[in-house]
């Protein structure tokens, strides 16, 4: 099967300054990535050049099965208006907005394709909430059942756990996870080198001008991890220091 | 009480005013309600005085005509709003310091072509409008307006409310985001001009604004925001201009306004999302009672 995405020899950066270069990668149905780097080394850049935001200063992105209709897209959240006057499943609904005409209500279909993202996102019980009420993790949740709603073979997602607490981040992995087994292709950029990593299956490295690509533990190894300036030499030792035997059996 | 509203419908200047405002209360209402959702309701009063060098010139070189209002008027707004667009995507300076400088630029130069023109510009109808002398010109042009207004409205809505609530996933779903932000502008403009007449260069913005903010006090919905704005900038005219006739040194704008600042205040004293819902909240917080531990599990 064609994958969703084709990246080859791509440099991406502003005027005057080069994040990285040299990147070529396949983005597969099915997979999920995790996009990883220090502060400012183009990991919301390289989600801007998917969505067709922001130009690659030299290579090519190509779609093999033509650009897609949609792209499912979760931007940080420090960028949404949280007192727009909108309840819990009108912002689930925005999610395949193209698609309602100028009818004022939405069809059966449509409100019960809206009714099963927020079971999913596990915020059936507060559709009718306005947005304002809501904790952080509610809101990311709301987010998802959005995402969920466009329905898409591209799903990115930019820092989506940076402000929820772990019982949320379980539900939304589960929610990654079922994206995967659908044939969605997932790309994430993830903070820290947490569990997260666990439920991806390729990572991306961004530093030192460079992008790395493979498997999640073929990327993230020390070595590259201090090369490409995500961890400090002290760092990386601590991190990756041998597993010691559990106390209670010394 | 009904002999005075019916001395005061005699008048066909006051019938006049009551339908130019009803009209212009179901236009300037959406576009007041999505001027301070998307955080520009300073723009807007902004804005208000980037129309004044483009209607003192359409005035000064055709005279006080609906058509020299209108022409000049657009140019002078659209050309503002485009300039604050092009300096804020092109330079360091993000909109609203770009519109404050450029307004600021176009205020100067209309009052210097205002001064220039001596005493043959009427300067207070330009300030607080003449509602009272609305001419048939005048209504053809808000009632134009507010068709234009409704229609775009009807088309745009669900992008508008998209943009707005989550502008950075509304530009990763269309490969124009900017044509909406510029039809907006457009119809805050052209909704600028149909009041300029009415209520004026300083009150313009005011029937936009206080309706739309006020509505914001009682409403969660964007629906329940665009009804009740309209309602209470309806509420505002007709009362502001009743409040006029029966105080006669009373200029019709600003008690148009000064209702809808009266509404305002209502709003935010007593509305469920102003003071009033938060009084509420913790009235019922403190009237809870707290669940007592049985004295008898106390000493277990």
């Amino acid at each position: 099967m064609a994958p969703v995405a084709e990246i080859r020899n791509i440099a991406l950066g502003h005027p005057g300054l080069t994040l990285f270069r040299g990147l070529s990668m396949d983005i597969e149905r099915g997979a999920t990535l995790a996009v990883l780097g220090a502060n400012g080394a183009g990991k919301s850049t390289f989600i801007k050049m998917l969505l067709g935001l922001v130009e690659p200063v030299s290579g090519r992105l190509t779609w093999p099965d033509g650009p897609p209709r949609d792209i499912g897209y979760l931007a940080q959240m420090t960028e949404f208006d949280r007192r727009f006057p909108l309840r819990v499943r009108d912002l689930a609904a925005m999610g395949a907005w193209k698609g309602f005409g100028l009818r004022g209500r939405l069809d059966r279909a449509t409100r019960d394709r809206v009714d099963a993202a927020l079971e999913a996102a596990g915020v059936l019980n507060i559709a009718d909430q306005s947005l304002h009420t809501l904790s952080g993790g509610q809101l990311q949740r709301a987010l998802f059942a959005r995402v969920i709603m466009q329905d898409a073979d591209l799903i990115l997602l930019d820092e989506p756990f940076a402000a929820v607490d772990q019982n949320t981040e379980a539900h939304l992995l589960s929610i990654i996870d079922h994206w995967r087994t659908e044939g969605r292709a997932v790309v994430l950029v993830v903070h820290d080198l947490s569990s997260v990593l666990d439920h991806c299956s390729h990572a991306l490295l961004l530093g030192a001008e460079t992008a790395s690509f493979g498997a999640v533990d073929a990327v993230l190894t020390p070595e590259r991890l201090v090369a490409q300036n995500y961890l400090s030499a002290s760092q990386a030792a601590w991190m990756f220091r041998p597993a010691e035997p559990d106390a209670a059996h010394v | 009480m009904f002999e005075l509203f019916a001395e005061m419908w005699s008048f066909a200047f006051m019938r006049r005013a009551f339908v130019a405002t009803t009209v212009l209360s179901a236009s300037v209402a959406p576009v007041g309600a999505f001027l301070v959702l998307r955080r520009l309701s300073l723009a807007g009063e902004a804005m208000a005085h980037a129309i004044t060098p483009g209607v003192v010139i359409g005035f000064v070189t055709a005279g006080l005509s609906v058509a020299s209002l209108l022409i000049g008027g657009l140019i002078a707004g659209v050309g503002v709003a485009i300039l604050t667009a092009f300096l804020a995507r092109k330079t360091i300076l993000r909109s609203d310091a770009s519109l404050a400088s450029l307004y600021l630029i176009a205020l100067a130069v209309g009052i210097f072509i205002l001064s220039a023109a001596g005493s043959a510009v009427p300067l207070k109808s330009f300030l607080f409008g003449s509602i009272l002398g609305i001419d048939d010109a005048s209504l053809i042009l808000v009632g134009a307006v507010a068709t234009i207004t409704l229609v775009t409205f009807a088309v745009l809505l669900r992008p508008l409310i998209v943009s707005t609530c989550d502008p950075v996933f509304f530009e990763a779903q269309t490969r124009r985001p900017w044509l909406i932000e510029q039809a907006f502008m457009l119809l805050l403009v052209l909704n600028l001009i149909a009041a300029f007449k009415t209520l004026g260069t300083l009150m313009a913005v005011g029937l936009m604004i206080l309706p739309a903010t006020s509505a914001r006090y009682w409403s969660s919905t964007i629906t329940g925001q665009l009804g009740l704005g309209f309602l209470i900038a309806l509420a505002s005219c007709w009362i502001g201009l009743t409040l006029s006739y029966l105080l006669p040194e009373t200029p019709s704008g600003p008690a148009i306004v000064l209702t809808a600042g009266g509404f305002f205040i209502i709003s935010a004293v007593f509305g469920p999302l102003g003071f009033g819902g938060r009084l509420r909240r913790q009235g019922r917080q403190n009237t809870t009672p707290i669940p007592q531990t049985p004295q008898k599990e106390r000493h277990q």
